[in-house]
């Protein structure tokens, strides 16, 4: 193999991971504030998806092709109607179902996320099919001696890292990032607090949506295409992502994104017909590791309480 | 007679904490012992490593002449040592004959042929196993004797603990281990519950008690002897009224809670 | 007695009517007159009446059930389509018992119910394609070979809880579906045929005549699938009715204290796990044998939901829950044309608005009479 096909897997696996990261950040949230797991996530992904290629064609359509201003457009729409969705299936759907058991939970946005993933299919105009995505980043290759890199690649690598350094420092380093930990920690103690519970949980639920929204948008304008189904798979790995880094852990979800994205790239390029066969590889992986490593390769904190 | 629980240097630590620090313990038959202590002295540690919930990290268990330190909770619970847990574990959607069904698992046959294919003996010891059940619970409790099939959740706090404690005590173990018994209940339906464990001590021939309890009126009227832990080791040990007379003890009570309360 | 009777006739009758029905506006006025009628009922109490009549006579519902349900299949003889409709929800119970054991008793989830019941089809496919073996021999195979399948996730799935174990199954219903997909020896996403059926030297797919009067050959099947139904009843039936049946409850209710009293929370995991594989296995292969032909489309992670649909409708753990949720969920599109398209959305709302509101389903589990039922 020559060095730039190398390259070439190389950027294919960083793009992966960043997207697989951004969305196990969002289970993470989502696990640290109300020990829940919601299952519409990659669903979700989906919608900002979408939901930015509407804005694109609506822009379009009214003579605005600037790209930039397309895109930063485009984002807006995204994040705004997945952070709102998100909000609502946390007033609606999560928290309603916050005494009933676990599993309703899982089972209620399970199929919240089965009937986004559907309205999208049977209401978008030929929802079924996969619809292109606009190209809206400069693709000029850079040249970087021998090799050749598409600096749209590394426009969407810096976008991805920075929101997720921007992410960290949200929680790590604002008032409502210390709501947040504080109500991941010990609800009762947050209340006691002063911190207005239901509302820093609808935050975050917003919050990680919009990361989704951001991950469906990255996604989009690196391969250029969307289509209805894409969120079970993100949705999927992501979450094994973030359970491999150990639920409700930060670095641990963005070190679990990475780690997907290697596995699965060197399994598209080390295994025979490893192309055609790399969504099998990619979730007999999360089978094999969840069944070695259970709770994580970073433990959740677990204490059986008798 | 040789000892029926025996427990050398047994020593559990979570992470930096040692919850149980070299306890060494022994127990006749028969015997009603006390085990008291502040909170988080160990004492419901103690059960959890008695009945295999936790391993112990260091120490020896022998029960019955047996060395039970590494057995699964299965294998204890066969050997004879049956529990209550200070929250009640029912199950609240399962009627009390389930209830106490589930803790009658070792005499019950639980094979697929059986079950499956041979409706008529298994309706024998079905019907063998409720007569049974409605005796136990009839030295208990006569009217609860008559409502085993109402499901666990139309009861009172009483009644729950009484089904929990016969859940305990139809598999006819060898030692019972309460913990906090009382929890949650007024004195007079404290008093009627220990009433009612005294009694049917009495019908169970060498029935030997643990009681984890912080009511110490129960502690000084139904046991024979009394540990004291604190931060996990033992602080003294005796009758009741010697240990509360124990200045380690009381010191280890003082700005927790006084044991002469209750 | 005459209570339960009449309700099954009843329900018999509707049912002829609605699946013979064609005209669009009157399938919708049915369907109305359906669901009121159920309301009205519930509303006057007649429900519960028939509920405890039921209860009365454990016997009988089952019997007046299959009866009823011949009568239904020799009244639409001749209708090809009503008779597939029958079959496949027949087989769906099966199918859905089976997760239910796994789901609403054992508490193991399983989002893969879809994946097990493509096993048994193509287990049955290619063994009916590339072997002699008798065809009963194969339907037991493909049980078999699904619940073997099972076994492999099992392991990780006993080593982890709740939402663990929920994405291991959504990962095995997807890499099952885009294996088939992208398999060439397995037809690749265009599928395989299955060869006419034959057991004990009767060829399934022959037209049956008896005296004057010609029945679909889909009659055979339905009588296949009836079989395997009253079989999976029995199973679940005494399962339910047993010490296991209890074990199954310690298990899924409360873990640790079902292991303090030393019951062996794998191996009851394991049991209820295999089992409802077994079933899911026997279903598919009994579907694709009555189909003729299964592609991997026939066994996405949508179909899987539609599975777990039946059964949050119904009721979890609940047993006549299971036919009730399979008729609406499968009946319903395929008559009403308007809604086909927009099933699966469909479905999933309606799951959604059951948790919130009516988390127990339209018939919630029957409290288990121990000591009248074992017989």
């Amino acid at each position: 193999m020559d060095s730039a096909s190398i390259l070439q897997h190389l950027v294919n696996g960083a793009m992966l991971g960043m997207m697989y990261a951004l969305v196990a950040v969002g289970f993470t949230l989502f696990f640290g504030v109300l020990d829940v797991i919601k299952f519409s996530h990659g669903d979700v992904l989906m919608l900002g998806a979408f939901t930015a290629l509407s804005a694109a064609l609506g822009l379009s359509a009214a003579g605005i092709e600037q790209p930039l201003l397309q895109l930063a457009l485009m984002l807006v729409a995204g994040i705004a109607l997945t952070g709102l969705v998100g909000a609502l299936v946390g007033r609606y759907l999560v928290l309603p179902l916050k005494s009933a058991p676990a599993l309703n939970t899982l089972l209620i946005t399970l199929m919240f996320g089965t009937a986004l993933r559907e309205a999208v299919r049977v209401f978008y105009p030929q929802g079924s099919n996969p619809k292109p995505f606009p190209r809206l980043l400069p693709d000029d290759a850079l040249q970087l001696g021998a090799l050749s890199l598409r600096a749209d690649s590394l426009l969407l690598l810096a976008l991805g890292a920075l929101v997720i350094i921007a992410t960290h420092w949200l929680i790590g380093r604002t008032k409502l990032g210390l709501a947040i930990r504080a109500v991941a920690q010990d609800e009762e103690t947050a209340k006691i607090m002063g911190i207005n519970y239901t509302k820093i949980v609808l935050i975050t639920f917003a919050l990680g949506s919009a990361l989704a929204a951001l991950a469906g948008i990255i996604n989009g304008l690196y391969y250029n295409e969307i289509n209805f189904s894409m969120g079970l798979n993100l949705g999927v790995i992501g979450f094994a992502a973030a359970i491999v880094g150990g639920l409700g852990n930060f670095y641990g979800a963005i070190i679990g994104g990475f780690l997907f994205a290697a596995l699965q790239t060197i399994g598209a390029v080390a295994i025979p017909f490893g192309s055609s066969y790399k969504d099998v590889f990619a979730f007999a992986v999360v089978i094999a590791l969840m069944a070695w490593k259970p709770t994580g390769l970073i433990a959740e904190q677990e204490a059986q309480r008798v | 007679m040789n000892a029926l629980l025996h427990c050398r240097v047994l020593t559990r630590r979570f992470g930096g904490v040692t919850a149980l620090d070299g306890l060494d313990l022994s127990l006749p038959r028969g015997e009603i012992l006390g085990l008291i202590g502040p909170n988080g002295s160990g004492k419901t540690t103690f059960f959890n490593v008695l009945t295999g919930i936790y391993a112990p990290s260091s120490g020896h268990i022998e029960f019955d002449g047996r060395d039970i330190s590494a057995c699964t909770p299965q294998q204890i619970y066969r050997a004879g040592i049956a529990r209550t847990f200070q929250r009640s574990r029912l199950n609240l959607e399962l009627s009390i004959f389930e209830n106490l069904m589930i803790g009658n698992h070792k005499r019950l046959n639980s094979s697929l042929w059986f079950n499956l294919m041979q409706r008529g003996a298994l309706a024998a010891e079905v019907g063998a196993a409720y007569t049974e059940a409605r005796e136990l619970m009839r030295t208990f409790d006569a009217p609860l004797a008559d409502r085993l099939d109402e499901p666990m959740a139309g009861f009172t706090m009483i009644d729950r603990r009484r089904v929990e404690v016969c859940r305990a005590l139809i598999s006819r173990p060898k030692l019972l281990l309460l913990d906090e018994p009382s929890a949650g209940m007024t004195h007079e339906e404290t008093r009627a519950l220990m009433d009612d464990i005294l009694q049917a001590r009495e019908r169970i021939a060498d029935l030997t008690i643990i009681i984890v309890e912080h009511e110490m009126g129960v502690i000084e009227r139904i046991t024979d002897r009394c540990v004291v832990l604190n931060f996990g080791q033992k602080i003294a040990e005796g009758k009741y009224r010697e240990v509360a007379q124990d200045a380690k003890v009381q010191e280890a009570y003082l700005g927790v809670e006084s044991i002469h309360e209750g | 007695m005459t209570l339960l009777a009449l309700a099954a006739a009843a329900i018999a009758a509707y049912a002829a009517v609605l699946l013979h029905a064609e005209d669009q506006r009157l399938i919708g006025a049915l369907i109305v007159l359906g669901f009121g009628t159920a309301a009205a009922a519930a509303k006057f109490g007649l429900l519960s009446r028939l509920g405890q009549a039921g209860r009365a006579h454990p016997r009988l519902a089952p019997l007046l059930a299959v009866a009823a349900l011949i009568a239904l299949i020799l009244v639409l003889r001749e209708d090809h389509f009503a008779l597939l409709m029958i079959g496949t929800t027949l087989l769906y119970c099966v199918a859905c018992w089976g997760l239910n054991l796994q789901f609403g008793r054992a508490g193991v989830v399983n989002f893969a119910g879809a994946a097990f019941f493509g096993t048994g089809a193509y287990t049955t496919a290619v063994l009916a394609a590339h072997t002699a073996l008798p065809h009963w021999l194969i339907v037991l195979l493909a049980g078999a070979v699904a619940a073997l399948l099972g076994s492999l996730l099992i392991l990780p799935i006993l080593r982890t809880r709740g939402h663990y174990a929920a994405l291991i199954t959504i990962a095995f219903g997807i890499l099952f579906k885009t294996f088939l997909e992208v398999n060439d020896a397995l037809g690749g996403p265009q599928g395989l045929k299955l060869p006419g059926f034959t057991l004990f030297g009767w060829n399934l797919n022959d037209n049956i005549t008896v005296g004057e009067q010609e029945l679909s050959f889909y009659v055979a099947y339905i009588a296949l699938a009836l079989v395997l139904a009253i079989f999976a009843f029995l199973l679940v039936r005494r399962l339910e009715h047993s010490w296991i049946g209890l074990n199954f409850d310690a298990v899924r209710m409360d873990e640790l204290a079902a292991t303090t009293f030393g019951i062996n929370v794998a191996r009851w995991k394991i049991t209820a796990f295999s089992i409802g594989n077994f079933l899911a296995g026997l279903a598919g292969s009994v579907q694709a044998t009555m189909l003729g032909f299964i592609a991997p489309n026939n066994f996405t992670l949508s179909d899987s939901l539609i599975m777990i649909s039946i059964i949050l409708l119904g009721g979890l753990g609940s047993f006549w829950g299971v036919p009730l949720g399979a008729a609406i969920v499968l009946i319903l599109p395929e008559k009403l044309q308007v809604i086909q398209e927009y099933r699966f959305l469909l479905f999933a709302l309606l799951v959604v608005a059951v948790l919130l509101l009516r988390p127990q389903g339209l018939v919630p589990r029957a409290q288990r009479s121990f000591t009248d039922r074992i017989r």
